[in-house]
């Protein structure tokens, strides 16, 4: 059906994940946020505060590329385990 | 744009916790006595989730990558549009530390709020001739408008007397330069499910016409 053609698409966006982690690092990826918050030497305190084995979808032991894609098959499922509860819940 | 640790003050914080609780419990309520197609929200969410990692590379860095919020409000509506959303952004602070835990209410002000409700509005506003354009209009309205409240929250949190005069051109002026493939995605998707299934399309498929 429609959506299982929906989580085909999930599942292409996925693979193709590592190869824009490693582009947009060739290129220096930073968004505006970034360059607003250094205009006024806002400090990012994520990784002080950090609470996650998967900071900045990363998996341990995993090279990045491919623990940039695995973090998001875990994300994903994550996600639709959460938005089927919302469905029980909403139904 | 999501907002890490560290960049708001406790009143930003706080208050935009407030808007965004008062939105979603208003949002559930309402969906608890519509019965909407909540079916399509996992999905959709799982999409969004999928889409974001993708970082455009370019050239000079200064970049974007997709957001999704214009949308979600297009394809489900302001109330069910905000749900994706809200998954999405839940799952990325929780899990990965994307966004912060204190800036959550920011973030989903800014990406399951803002951006939802403009993208719905636009499109739905658009005449039928004209609904590709208007969810192009809708993406890239809902993601430089996004931002601009982005650039708002941080601004009006900076112990700087001139905060805001930073930060509202630069996130205003990215956004609204770099919304522009925000927009062009949002439009190809839109497009795309409205001739293949219009019934799919909340803020005025040709159903709805």
């Amino acid at each position: 059906m429609k959506l299982r053609k929906a989580y085909l698409v999930v599942a292409l966006l996925l693979a193709a994940s590592p190869l824009f982690l490693v582009l947009s690092d060739m290129v220096g990826y930073h968004e505006p946020l970034d360059l607003a918050a250094e205009l006024l030497g806002l400090k990012d305190l994520s990784e002080e505060v950090n609470w996650t084995p998967f900071f900045d979808y990363t998996v341990p032991g995993l090279p990045p590329a491919l623990g940039y894609a695995v973090a998001g098959a875990i994300g994903v499922a994550a996600v639709v385990l959460l938005g089927e509860a919302l469905r029980r819940v909403l139904k | 744009m999501h907002i890490p640790d560290g960049f708001l003050d406790p009143v930003t914080a706080g208050v935009t916790y407030l808007v965004s609780i008062a939105y979603a419990v208003y949002a559930f309520r309402r969906l608890r006595a519509e019965k909407g197609r909540v079916e399509l929200v996992t999905p959709l969410a799982a999409g969004i989730f999928a889409a974001q990692m993708l970082n455009w590379p370019l050239p000079g860095g200064t970049s974007l990558h997709f957001v999704g919020g214009a949308l979600s409000g297009i394809l489900l509506g302001p109330w069910l549009g905000f749900l994706p959303m809200f998954l999405v952004l839940l799952v990325q602070c929780l899990l990965f530390h994307d966004g912060g835990i204190t800036a959550l209410g920011a973030n989903l002000l800014n990406m399951a709020i803002i951006d939802v409700l403009v993208g719905y509005a636009v499109y739905k506003l658009a005449p039928q001739r004209y609904k590709v354009f208007g969810a192009f209009l809708g993406g890239w309205l809902g993601i430089t408008l996004a931002g601009l409240a982005c650039g708002v929250e941080i601004g009006v949190s900076s112990q700087l007397p001139y905060g805001l005069a930073v930060t509202v051109p630069v996130m205003a002026g990215w956004h609204a330069a770099l919304g522009v493939v925000e927009g062009a995605i949002t439009s190809a998707v839109v497009s795309y499910i409205s001739r293949r299934a219009p019934h799919l399309v909340e803020g005025g498929g040709r159903e709805a016409a």
